[in-house]
């Protein structure tokens, strides 16, 4: 090969074409088709995964969770200022997932579209920060509360049931 | 259907990226066997490195099983498609690899030494100084002088237009003719340095 400088193109050329041979000859790593077949599995399996979850567990609970935020003020409210507990409503899934030290019966949330009989509901347990009822008077404590929501097919909050009700009540009482 | 075709040899990839689309396992492993050695070659080519090659054709595979539905043969054949791809993934490598670096220039950390792929001294000389091109000149000069893919594919790959092309080939060129001298200059077999390079990138611009 020439010394020529490098500015000359041809010589250039030539070793770029040197090295495009070379290149051709530089091999990867022998084929390991079981880690194939085994990524490829994988891949597949998590693109069915997530569809699962969208429509099940996980959306559920944060579709309750917001409708807490967002009614259980209210509902709170109601039950303060009447001072007593509210009738409750019967539901025909209650009963066989009523947690043993639940105190209370659901109560209808007041966006809630209301409950029927022949439909199915899911029951999600929540704790949720007094702090988030500063709306109410007298709930400015520390600490949280544990309550069942009564979840619709539709993924909405449709009644709630304070598993501590007696001492939100005295709380409330007290101040 | 021969193979020695490029059209055909698109026409064949074309539909195994299609079954993978559809979930056919084998064309998944049909598709890795012809094209690995591509996607590796090239990620090679940038950055010297066979461990970094292994990484990056692993990566882009995994790619090609998310993403096989979204090909386009309108827009260019598999195999720009997958150049496409190991080209993003090796520019997020570099990048990586230049955040855990102080004051050595960014490409030459991915370099390992001790590899001396290509026997020849004067090539291995060329490749190493490739490997310390701006990575806008090397990517154009490895699709285009390394992996022999046309004015039009190589700028489907850059997503630029083919004028870009021509001009980022003509100062990648001119830059690597400048770093050659240099080191031709110094002691034998030795790496162009970075001055160089600078040098030489300002006498292109």
């Amino acid at each position: 090969m020439s010394n020529a400088p490098y500015d000359a193109s041809p010589r250039l050329q030539a070793e770029l074409a040197q090295l495009r041979a070379a290149l051709r000859g530089v091999e990867a790593p022998p084929i390991e088709e079981a880690a194939l077949r085994a990524q490829f599995r994988d891949c597949k399996q998590a693109e069915i995964a997530p569809v699962g979850r969208a429509g099940g567990s996980r959306r559920l609970p944060l579709a309750a969770a917001a409708a807490v935020v967002l009614a259980v003020g209210g509902a709170l409210t109601v039950v303060a200022l009447r001072g007593e507990r509210p009738v409750p409503v019967p539901v025909a899934a209650e009963a066989p997932e009523a947690a043993p030290e639940a105190v209370g019966a659901f109560q209808p949330l007041l966006s809630s579209p209301g409950l029927s009989a022949s439909a199915s509901y899911s029951v999600v347990r929540v704790r949720i920060p007094l702090s988030a009822f500063a709306a109410v008077p007298g709930t400015t404590q520390d600490g949280t509360i544990e309550a069942d929501l009564l979840v619709g097919e539709d993924g909405l909050a449709r009644a709630i049931r304070f598993n501590e009700a007696d001492a939100l009540r005295v709380s409330v009482a007290d101040q | 259907m021969d193979e020695t075709d490029p059209a055909s040899g698109d026409t064949i990839d074309a539909r195994l990226l299609a079954d993978i689309a559809a979930g056919v396992e084998q064309a998944f492993v049909d598709l890795y066997r012809r094209r690995h050695n591509d996607v590796f070659r090239f990620a090679f080519a940038m950055a010297k490195s066979r461990s970094f090659a292994q990484d990056v054709t692993q990566e882009v595979f995994l790619n090609v099983l998310e993403n096989a539905r979204r090909f386009d043969s309108r827009k260019g054949s598999v195999r720009a498609w997958l150049f496409g791809c190991a080209r993003y993934v090796t520019l997020d490598r570099l990048r990586l690899e230049r955040r855990w670096t102080d004051d050595m220039p960014a490409d030459l950390t991915t370099l390992d030494s001790d590899e001396s792929l290509l026997a020849d001294q004067r090539v291995e000389r060329l490749h190493a100084a490739i490997a310390r091109l701006p990575v806008e000149y090397r990517e154009a000069l490895v699709l285009f002088e390394l992996q022999e893919l046309s004015y039009a594919e190589t700028a489907m790959v850059l997503d630029c237009p083919v004028g870009t092309v021509r001009s980022r080939l003509h100062r990648g060129r001119a830059l690597l003719a400048a770093m050659l001298d240099e080191g031709e200059q110094g002691a034998p077999g030795a790496e162009p340095s970075l001055a160089a390079s600078l040098q030489a990138r300002e006498v292109c611009s």
